[in-house]
């Protein structure tokens, strides 16, 4: 049998101001998997990114990360999972060795095995040289990858990047793929939102579609262009979220 | 303490200015207060000043800090539990305060002398005073949803109750309605407390004041336990 490293069950998610931001939300990721989970912004997807790693409270459902509710065992399941933001959340105070280091403290891991690990992961992000200075005075891009050898300080099972190639330039977007196509053969899990169907396409195994706090349609990208009756990804998308009329496959004629 | 030209210079320079303008240009004046030097008389109240304001201000200022950058959510995703947290937020405040209070005692005891008489009251007093604002900064830290909100609490509260409390004066020379004012102070026995600790001289009843203060820490603690159980404008 399969592990299933993810496994949200009719998940709801109601803000304070009546909001409801997931509308019963039921996900099934199962472990080495990689996921994308896609949909125009409000959707939902950091809602339920949130609701998985405690930064949220589920209003009703369930969420299990390797088993382990997400709620009432929240340590075993939030050990599991690193968490890459959309937001470049860094303390400004911290050096790039103190983010990661701190990182793994707040994870439980012993001074040695942290130190060993921030060695390892500012060399495979190509941060060594910085790793005196202080976060804030980094580029967007070294941001970046600091968040991702952040979420990944504590070798979690199960990778949680949300929108990890918004606003970088091409080469670190590509730098980036390489990377997380690395962990995911090592073995982690990830789970991916994005607004570039392209980096879906190429890097999940399957996608989940995610409109209105519903997930609205699930399976491989060959399945949900055959499912939606369209040529691609960005298509099938687009006819979800109601503007066909922007497909790409119809050029519309030029006035000469 | 990443920036210790603020959280330790400045409330060192600051203890040095109350010592010089109070003590030496006001104290060749007063003379004695309670037949205790003036200079000697205000410098328990520093210290326990000193302590209050760096515990709440580093605490409250932190978390809203973080929040804002949202770099908190590197310590709210990880395992820890809302009491490590609220421990850890907690101690941050009570030990620059402690480390300033510290040098501020070094720095008094070398510019005029501070005896210490009663040991045993003043640690456990420092200490409480010390957790009971690191509490009050955490909780001031959570609600707050900008700068503004944690500056109004520090000026508009914390100060005018701490020099209200006698800090730089005893009570018992205040007219009324003044002096009575001043009882309904929290930090007026706060004082009372180090000030018996340091100097064996004393307005409050210090085995009440002991307990009251050692009560208030605690309730204000366990709300902020809740309220962090709660995640209470900390999680979604």
């Amino acid at each position: 049998m399969v592990a299933v490293a993810l496994q949200i069950t009719d998940l709801v998610k109601r803000y304070p101001t009546g909001t409801e931001a997931l509308r019963g939300v039921s996900l099934s990721i199962e472990q080495g998997e990689f996921f994308g989970l896609l949909g125009p912004n409000g959707a939902g997807k950091s809602t339920l990114i949130h609701c998985a790693t405690g930064l949220a409270r589920p209003t009703s459902g369930q969420i299990r990360v390797f088993g382990h509710d997400a709620v009432d065992h929240y340590e075993q399941a939030r050990l599991a999972v690193g968490l890459a933001p959309q937001e470049l959340n860094l303390d400004w105070f911290l050096t790039l060795e103190e983010t990661l280091d701190y990182h793994g403290g707040y994870f439980g891991m012993p001074r040695r095995e942290r130190r060993e690990r921030t060695r390892e992961l500012l060399a495979a992000f190509s941060l060594e040289k910085q790793k005196d200075d202080r976060t804030r005075t980094l580029s967007g891009g070294m941001k970046r990858r600091l968040i991702l050898a952040r979420a990944l300080m504590h070798r979690p099972r199960l990778l949680i990047l949300d929108e990890p190639t918004a606003g970088v330039d091409v080469e670190l977007r590509l730098e980036l793929w390489r990377y997380v196509e690395r962990i995911n053969q090592e073995g982690t899990t990830i789970l991916l939102t994005t607004h570039y169907l392209e980096e879906a396409e190429r890097l999940c195994d399957r996608i989940a579609f995610i409109n209105d706090g519903q997930i609205v349609a699930e399976g491989t990208s060959e399945q949900l262009t055959a499912e939606y009756g369209v040529a691609s990804l960005e298509d099938a998308y687009l006819r979800l979220v109601g503007r066909g009329e922007l497909s790409r496959a119809h050029v519309p004629e030029i006035a000469p | 303490m990443k920036i210790k030209r603020q959280t330790l210079g400045a409330p060192l320079l600051e203890t040095f200015l109350y010592i010089s303008v109070f003590g030496a240009a006001l104290g060749s004046r007063i003379d004695e207060l309670e037949g205790i030097d003036y200079v000697v008389f205000i410098v328990p109240g520093l210290i326990l000043m000193a302590w209050a304001i760096n515990a709440f201000s580093n605490n409250s200022s932190s978390i809203l800090q973080q929040k804002f950058q949202r770099a908190i959510d590197d310590q709210l995703s990880s395992p820890a539990s809302p009491l490590e947290l609220l421990l850890a937020f907690s101690l941050g405040g009570f030990l620059r305060g402690m480390i300033v209070a510290s040098l501020t005692f070094g720095a008094a005891s070398a510019l005029v002398g501070v005896p210490v008489e009663h040991a045993l009251v003043l640690i456990p007093s420092l200490f409480l005073v010390g957790f009971f604002f690191a509490q009050l900064g955490v909780l001031v830290g959570i609600r707050a949803e900008q700068f503004d909100d944690v500056s109004f609490a520090q000026t508009f509260v914390l100060q005018p109750l701490i020099f209200l409390g006698g800090v730089f004066y005893s009570a018992a020379l205040l007219p009324e309605p003044f002096q009575t004012l001043t009882r309904f102070d929290p930090v007026y026995y706060m004082i009372g407390l180090v000030r018996y600790g340091f100097l064996g001289y004393s307005e409050v009843d210090v085995a009440l004041a002991l307990v009251l203060l050692s009560a208030a820490t605690l309730a204000l603690f366990l709300l902020n336990h809740r309220l962090f159980v709660r995640g209470y404008r900390l999680r979604a």
